[in-house]
């Protein structure tokens, strides 16, 4: 039975800007990127462009006039022997923590594409490294690595691992301190891999697991020669996102250990920093920030190439 | 009709409307300011959290509050962690907005391009208060450019922090570098209690090691400023760390920040650390006995001289773009008028730029209620006879500040103090790096 428009309905609707565009599917898409297109343009594209020019510049914190230098920073950077220890942290950094990325991204996202009870609070949970400030995160990991109030060291001493004269130094020994960090990028970049490849999970069809599993195929089966393979392209995406994380990031490293011990965790984007900002040589700054860049690109590349090959159709 | 979405029940209209006003409103909403109503002018000032809490309850709520009413003018404070003032600086400097008074801890030689000469303002001051501390003076003025990039009103003595007990036991007291390394040796053998000083990339390492190659007679520049890192009297002072690291202390200092050594000594596991006066004063105003078993003494002699660092200096900046230049001037020189209440607020932190602001220091630090014993920060009286400038016997210049903020004399101590590196080898990537700086801000007509 067909019912009588209501008042409301027979009101004209009002034509206004909004109303135009939000009805008119040509104009519509432009409108909904533009906002996407503005911030890259403006909070990624200006500033890279500006840190080409700086990097061949002389421009300082306080300058307002800017020479041109040629490639004299970027001399001056490689004859330093931090730049050479930045970057090797830095690859270290990246490839350590985002193997343990994967490995525990998977097996989480296996783990809670399962039914149980709780699982919005297990996802909660999981989700909350990403979505908390990661500088409070880093202050707080900073307390459990404290060399005199250690609640890792306090706990294992309490339980018979330490010793009474054992107390690891977690941010003052250079091989713990750069385990503590890859600790703490494991522990901020495993959630989100987990939501994509979750995702990836979740787009699997149904029907090609009962279909393994009619033919016999246990969970091990499944999960290496149909699930893996399935999600592999999306995986690639998030160990991108990981990679491309990880290499810029200055804040972990920052906040715990500032570098050291003597220059054993520093990497590129703390010492852009340093240079360009705590020592005021912009340019400088700019110059080491610009060494992450073709390596970035590169490593995108590489993945989205491999992603695609590996797309299942 | 416009769609509706399936599950909001709302149409895509109000969806793109709702979304712009909010990206709207958003962007627009930083650019707008809105003036109070109740004063003429305004001065917004920077400065890091004082390690006295004290001190910013009657600098925010009391003192500006007093000059603010005088002068018909909002002082606006805003108070950030000390790690933060350089990156906030860049950040205004880049804006060319922000406040009229920057408060810096070190000396910001790098930013002299972007403020306004201060040499109106210690002009003023001698002529009520006598010259300034030869300290204050080396710390922010530009021999060059012949201008004072900054504005020193006060500084905090870095005098060695001990503990009374432990060295009474072994009947020494930590007087010479000599004196902390073999001491501490034997407090640290017998007690399993270590030496405090960090070999980390942060403020109090920076000071303590620049007062370690000071009394061995070495520094990164000689008094007109020539890069002097490479010498004798360097290498000497870095296989003097080495010993008393390896013998006195744990590889905890090559993790700390700069509250770290102030928790080692409360927390009874430190026999000595430089620092400032917080440490003690943190135990008398949380009440814990340790205050009582911790005394102050002058920074220790070297094998050339006894001289220690600053451990803060206070410098003040006023931005070229600054809304109230005249107001900050004056705020300065009002605020040196009556510094000595800034000195009794500050617990004796910050000591005075223009000694004749405070004429009774002596008998104040003397005969302090808290302290115990009463005259525990007499030591402090004499102050200028043993704390020098970051860059002694030069100015605290630009290459100086890149030096100093970079960690590079940090990081050479740490590197052959756990044996990373020979003492040549790191003295010999500390000079690469040095050489670079100077060769730098030489180029930019800088120094």
């Amino acid at each position: 039975m067909m019912r009588a428009p209501g008042p409301s309905a027979l009101r004209p609707v009002p034509r206004g800007l909004f109303s135009r565009i939000a009805d008119n599917e040509t104009l519509l898409w432009p409108a909904l990127l533009a906002p996407a297109i503005l911030y890259i343009v403006l909070l990624v594209g200006l500033p890279f462009l500006l840190s080409l020019y700086y990097s061949v510049s002389d421009v300082t914190v306080a300058s307002r006039a800017v020479n041109f230098v040629g490639l004299e920073n970027f001399r001056r950077i490689v004859e330093s022997a931090t730049f050479w220890t930045a970057l090797r942290n830095s690859v270290i950094f990246t490839i350590v923590s985002q193997f343990f990325v994967v490995v525990f991204a998977n097996i989480l996202a296996v783990a809670l594409s399962a039914d149980f009870r709780g699982k919005w609070l297990v996802r909660l949970l999981i989700l909350l490294p990403w979505v908390a400030p990661i500088s409070l995160g880093a202050i707080g990991w900073l307390w459990i690595y404290d060399s005199i109030y250690s609640i890792i060291n306090w706990t294992a001493r309490a339980v018979g691992i330490l010793g009474p004269n054992d107390w690891p130094i977690w941010l003052g020994q250079p091989v713990l301190a750069m385990a503590s960090i890859i600790i703490v990028q494991i522990w901020r970049i495993v959630p989100l891999a987990t939501v994509i490849i979750l995702a990836g999970l979740s787009s699997i069809p149904n029907d090609i697991n009962d279909a393994a599993a009619m033919d016999g195929a246990g969970f091990w089966r499944r999960t290496f020669q149909i699930t893996f393979p399935l999600v592999m392209p999306i995986t690639l995406v998030a160990v991108l996102f990981g990679v491309i994380f990880t290499f810029t990031d200055m804040i972990v490293v920052f906040v715990l250990t500032r570098g050291g011990p003597y220059d054993q965790t520093q990497v590129l984007a703390t010492w852009a920093f340093f240079t360009g900002i705590q020592g005021g040589d912009l340019a400088g700054g700019a110059a080491v920030s610009l060494f992450l860049f073709p390596v970035l690109v590169a490593v995108a590349i590489l993945f989205l190439n491999v992603a695609r090959r590996t797309e299942v159709t | 009709m416009p769609r509706k979405l399936q599950l909001s029940g709302i149409t895509r209209r109000d969806a793109i409307k709702t979304a712009t006003s909010a990206g709207i409103a958003a962007a627009v909403s930083p650019f707008v300011h809105v003036n109070s109503a109740r004063a003429a002018k305004t001065l917004r000032i920077l400065q890091w959290s004082h390690f006295v809490p004290g001190y910013d309850k009657w600098f925010n709520n009391t003192y500006t509050k007093e000059w603010g009413k005088k002068n018909d003018t909002e002082v606006i404070i805003d108070n950030i962690n000390l790690s933060l003032i350089e990156s906030r600086a860049a950040a205004e400097v880049a804006a060319q907005k922000g406040h009229d008074l920057v408060m810096f801890l070190a000396p910001p030689a790098v930013f002299e391009d972007q403020v306004v000469p201060m040499n109106d303002v210690y002009a003023e001051c001698e002529k009520k208060h006598g010259k300034p501390i030869d300290l204050a003076i080396k710390s922010t003025y530009n021999p060059k450019t012949k201008r004072f990039f900054a504005f020193s009103d006060s500084f905090v003595p870095d005098p060695v922090n001990y503990r009374t007990d432990l060295w009474g036991e072994i009947g020494m007291k930590p007087d010479t570098w000599e004196d902390i390394r073999v001491g501490g040796k034997k407090i640290k053998d017998k007690t399993g209690i270590p030496v405090g000083i960090g070999l980390s990339a942060e403020l109090d390492t920076a000071m303590a090691m620049r007062a370690i190659m000071y009394s061995f007679g070495a520094g990164e520049q000689d008094a007109e400023g020539n890069l002097t890192i490479n010498s004798p009297q360097t290498l000497e002072a870095l296989k003097f760390v080495k010993a008393l690291f390896q013998e006195t202390m744990t590889p905890e200092v090559l993790a700390w920040d700069p509250s770290s050594n102030n928790r080692q000594m409360i927390a009874g596991r430190s026999s000595l650390v430089l620092n400032a006066i917080s440490v003690t004063r943190t135990g008398e105003n949380n009440k814990m006995n340790i205050h009582e078993k911790i005394a102050i003494a002058k920074a220790a002699k070297g094998p050339v001289r006894r001289m220690g660092l600053e451990h803060v200096m206070d410098c003040y900046v006023i931005w070229k773009f600054s809304d109230n230049i005249d107001g900050a001037k004056k705020f300065l020189v009002d605020y040196i008028d009556g510094f000595k209440e800034a000195f009794l607020a500050s617990e004796f932190y910050n000591f005075p730029c223009f000694w004749g602001t405070v004429p009774d220091l002596k008998q104040l630090v003397s005969n302090d209620p808290k302290a115990v014993p009463p005259d525990k920060y007499a030591v402090l009286s004499d102050v200028l006879d043993w704390a020098t400038n970051v860059g002694y016997p030069g100015y605290s210049t630009a290459a100086i500040a890149d030096t100093f903020q970079t960690w590079i004399v940090n990081t050479m101590f740490a590197q052959t103090a756990t044996g990373a590196e020979t003492p040549e080898d790191a003295l010999k990537q500390a000079d690469t790096k040095m050489k670079a700086i100077w060769a730098k801000w030489k180029d930019r007509g800088m120094i």
